[in-house]
Formats: structure tokens, sequence, C-alpha cells
């Protein structure tokens, strides 16, 4: 057996005390479990940065599918300017290097008493914590029309993968001169300035194959992320191309006519070639049945540690939650999943805790080689997730400068990627 | 104290807590540097992100405190650095530069 140094001496019985007077890890169960649900970029950062914190912890990952299509850069396959592979990543480094236990299932149900989780192949699986990370859902019947078999004829493409490639398909058969209609959705939604990114991308698209063709967002909205900066860049890389039409001009979307591709407003109807309809949204429904949302349809949760403030015990992370001044963005799923993480960490095993630092940072394309970029950090105060500082690129900003984003979101991409699934 | 470590090691407590101290919960440097690991591999692969890894202890403090100072050259840094105290700052440089000295 190994001799002790003084030091390690010292800090092991500290720490052994500590975790010995833990009635969770007492004898006979010396790992704690976690079971996290939901294999997307909160709950896959949340299971690897859990795993990394502490091998006294024993962490499973449920997740549905057997890869993930990320949302980030799906606007640039729709634009043809990236195979759907490369925005594929698989759960196999977590179990290889991580020894997360992934679970290709459905969560059905969570009995926050006995503390588990029932999957859809009728198995249950027990915990000490709970995360869940279930993303987004669509809210039913808020688009009239728009239910399962419309989203096959006018897809959202709002959770990559199939939709992406389905919305992409329809863009390359369209003709030239055809309509693209794309409804935008009423606030809050999965990554604000991502409607707008796809305008741009599918008008760098036409432009190049199809440039007789028009583009028209219907919006349920009176005004957008970054509007000026994606109105300068269509006045510069696409004029005449795009058109914009606020709620206030339209009386907003009311229904969709699937058979014949149409889109329906107050005012008027619209015949598209291709229609992107992307739907009024909530947190994903096991959030919804579990008991875990408020009646806005999203998560609260305690913006030191994530946990749900309906349920202790359980934590939440990424775009289901009330993130206060926090977008639902893939950056700040991840930055969140990182102080829950270390916070679940702390709880179980002891060790120290230190003030989590939250940020987004997120880089829009406005054409394959212009990208703006917006850096903001957050704090909790009082109870609410606050943004402390914020930037974001300026219209007069050089092609340079633009073209240099264009290329480090490339980078970080990668680096990304790496951070969630790597 | 003999009795106590007697105990540790019986449950086998002792293993698991070494482990964990050397892992990323335990450490402030290591949580810090999960946030840089959002846009810089700390594996040398960086590709269109600046690297840091490798930049040793000293640069790194010091190419922090210049991005706290001014917004120039990165916005986003500028924002990072400014969140941080001194003393996180050191401990994350610190973290970053050991694993340049050790690739992982
Ligand atoms: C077009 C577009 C572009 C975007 N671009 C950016 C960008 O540039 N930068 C950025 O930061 N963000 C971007 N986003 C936003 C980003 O994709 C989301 O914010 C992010 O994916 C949220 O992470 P999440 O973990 O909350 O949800 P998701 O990543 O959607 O993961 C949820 C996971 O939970 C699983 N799940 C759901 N229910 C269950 C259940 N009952 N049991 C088990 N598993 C379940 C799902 O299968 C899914 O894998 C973009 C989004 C879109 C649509």
């Amino acid at each position: 057996m190994k001799s002790w140094t003084r030091r390690e001496f010292g800090c092991l019985t500290g720490a052994a005390l500590l975790t010995a007077l833990r009635p969770r890890m007492a004898l006979g169960q010396a790992k704690a479990r976690v079971v996290v649900i939901g294999g997307g970029i909160g709950g896959a950062t949340v299971a690897k940065y859990l795993a990394a914190s502490a091998t006294t912890i024993d962490v499973t990952l449920v997740e549905p599918r057997q890869v993930y299509t990320t949302c980030f850069f799906s606007n640039l396959h729709l634009a043809g300017l990236r195979p759907l592979e490369q925005l594929t990543h698989g759960y196999e480094a977590l179990t290889r290097q991580y020894g997360i236990t992934v679970v290709h299932g459905s969560a059905e149900a969570i009995d926050p008493a006995a503390k588990t989780v029932t999957l859809n192949n009728g198995s249950t699986l027990g915990y000490d914590r709970l995360v869940v990370a279930p993303g987004i859902a669509f809210r039913d019947g808020a688009l009239e029309g728009y239910d399962e078999a419309a989203m096959e004829i006018m897809p959202h493409a709002w959770n990559a993968g199939q939709q992406t490639r389905l919305l992409r398909q329809q863009l390359e058969s369209m003709e030239d001169g055809g309509l693209f209609v794309l409804v935008a959705p009423p606030n809050p939604f999965r990554c604000p300035p991502a409607p707008y990114e796809r305008a741009s991308l599918v008008a760098s698209y036409f432009q190049r194959r199809k440039p007789k063709a028009k583009i028209l967002i219907l919006d349920a909205k009176d005004s957008f992320n970054a509007q000026d900066l994606f109105q300068d860049a269509w006045n510069r890389h696409y004029p005449g191309m795009i058109e914009w039409l606020p709620a206030q001009f339209t009386g907003g979307v009311t229904a969709i006519d699937a058979k014949t591709r149409s889109v329906i407003t107050a005012g008027a109807t619209f015949k598209a070639a291709v229609a992107n309809v992307i739907p009024a949204q909530m947190a994903g429904r096991l959030a919804q049945q579990a008991g875990l949302a408020n009646r806005s349809g999203w998560c609260p949760v305690d913006p030191v540690t994530f946990e749900s403030a309906l349920q202790p015990g359980v934590h939440l992370v990424g775009d289901a939650i009330i993130g206060g001044d926090m977008p639902k963005s893939a950056f700040c799923a991840n930055s969140q999943a990182k102080a829950c993480a270390f916070a679940i960490a702390a709880d179980l095993t002891g060790s120290a805790r230190f003030p989590a630092h939250l940020f987004n940072t997120c880089y829009t394309y406005l054409a394959p080689d212009d990208a703006f970029s917006n850096a903001i950090s957050f704090k909790p105060v009082d109870g609410k997730l606050k943004s402390v500082i914020s930037f974001v690129s300026k219209v007069e900003e050089s092609s340079e400068v633009r073209r240099q984003a264009a290329r480090a979101a490339e980078g970080w991409y990668d680096a990304f990627t790496h951070d969630v699934f790597g | 104290m003999r009795l106590v470590v007697g105990f540790a090691i019986a449950t086998g407590f002792v293993l698991l807590v070494s482990q964990s101290e050397a892992a990323a919960g335990a450490d402030q440097g290591a949580q810090l540097a999960a946030t840089c690991a959002s846009c810089h591999r700390l594996d040398g692969h960086d590709k269109g992100i600046p690297p840091i890894i490798g930049l040793g202890e000293d640069r790194l403090t010091s190419a922090m405190l210049a991005y706290r100072a001014s917004q120039s050259p990165s916005y986003i840094m500028h924002a990072i650095a400014l969140s941080l105290s001194d003393e996180e700052i050191a401990s994350v440089a610190r973290y970053v530069a050991a694993q340049g000295r050790n690739p992982p």
C-alpha cells in the first residue's frame, strides 16, 4: 500500500471526515447516484462535469436518440454550407472517458418522493439527485392547423436532425422565383437571433442558386434581437430579397393550411413555395408532466444551484428554465450546466464551493463570411439571473472584423462541441 | 487521528477522496477553466480561436489583466476578464498553465 505524505494525510482526513459525515455517503453506499434526463447541450454538459468532478458520483444520462445534431450551425446546413453529419455527435466519449452510463430511452415519469424515474421501456432508475434538461416543446394549439402532420409539410427545424434535412430538401427543390415564408415565434423562445440568422443564410443560398426567390418573415413580434445588425446586413448583402412584417402590420399569424402550404394572418393569406413555421414554445413535455413548470410553461429555479423552485432535489438547466436575463442558448445551457454540476458535486461530496461564472457568447451569421458576436456575463441578484456586463457588435464594424468573427465561430463550434461531447 | 484514517481506509473513502481532490470539482482554477473550455479546447487543438494551452502562468495572467483593462482587441475576453477577481485570474492561470505542462 502507498505511504501517505503529511500533506496528503492532512487533507485526506479532513475531506474523508466531511464525506463520512454525510448520511448519503455512509457505509455500503459509497457512490451517490445522479440521473440526468436529456442528452442535449445542458444535460450532456452536466453529466460530463459531474463525472469529472468526483469519482464518488455515479452518473447516468437518459437520452432517446443515439446521436445529437446541433441546432447551432444548422442554418449553415440550410444554406448548403455544412453537411448535417458534421453537426452530429455521439455519446461514446462520455462513456469511455468519463464512465457515464448512457441509457437510450425516454423518461416518462418522475417520482420525487421515491426518487425514481420511469423510462418508456418500463424500467426505473433510482437517484440521489436528478437533473432535468429536456429542452423545448411546442405549445399545443398555438397555431390552428399546425399539427404533427403539418410539421412534415411545413417544417419548424427548431430541433435539429430530420426536420433540418427536410427543410433543406424543400429549399433545394424549390423553383427559382418561389416565395419562402418564415413564421417567427413570440418571446420567449429558443435562440433569439436564430430565425433572422436563418433568413440571412437562406438568402445567401438563394443569391447563389435561386436569385429570383423572395423571403417573407411573418413575425409574432414587433421588433427582434439585434434588429439593426440584421437589417443593415440585409440591405448590404441581399437588397430587395428579404421582407420582414411585424405583428402590428399583419395582426399576427393565426392559422396554417398545410394542404395549400398557406400561412394565414389576420389580414391576408400568403401562399408559400416553402414554409418554415416556428411555433410558440414552452419547456419540454416531461417538465410539464412532472410539475416542474409553472403557469408560464417554463421552470423556475434557484439561480445559484439550478435546483427547481417547485421540487426539491430536482435540478434543471437549459432552455426549459426561467433564466432571467439569460437567453435560451446552447452557450447558456452549457454555462448553467457547469454551475449546476459543481453545486451538486459540492453537496454530495463536501468539496469546496466557489462562486459560479455564467456567460453567453454568441456568433451569428449574416452571410458566410460575415458574422457578428456578443458577450454577456450574468450573476444571481435577488433570486434572479441578471446580466452584469454585455457587449454586442456594432453596425459600423469593418468587413475584416466580421470575417474574423465568422472564422472564430468555426473555432468556437469545434471547441464547444468538444467541451460538451468530447 | 489514527482512528479516523483507519475508518476512512476501511470504508474505501481514502481512495475515492484522493482521486476527487485532484479532480475538477475540488479546485477553483479547474472550475474557472471549465468556463474557458466553452471556447478554447484545453487539449492543444484550438482552431480559429487562439489557444491558451502552453502559454505559461505569467503570460496568461498578464493577458487576462490586459483584457480586463481594454475592450480591444476582444470584447468577449474583456467581458470575461471583467467578471473575474485578481485571485480568480491567478487561480485559473495557474490551473491552465499546469494543463499545458501536462496535456490531458
Ligand atoms: C436554428 C438554431 C440556431 C441556434 N444557434 C445557436 C448558437 O449559435 N449558439 C447558441 O449558443 N445556441 C444556439 N441555438 C440554441 C441551442 O440549440 C439551444 O439553446 C440548446 O440546444 C439548449 O440546450 P438544452 O440542453 O436545453 O436542450 P437540447 O439541446 O434541445 O436538449 C434536450 C435533449 O433532451 C432530450 N429529451 C427531451 N425529453 C426527454 C425525455 N423525456 N427523456 C429523455 N430525454 C429527453 C432530447 O432528445 C434532447 O436531446 C440555436 C437554436 C436553433 C434552433
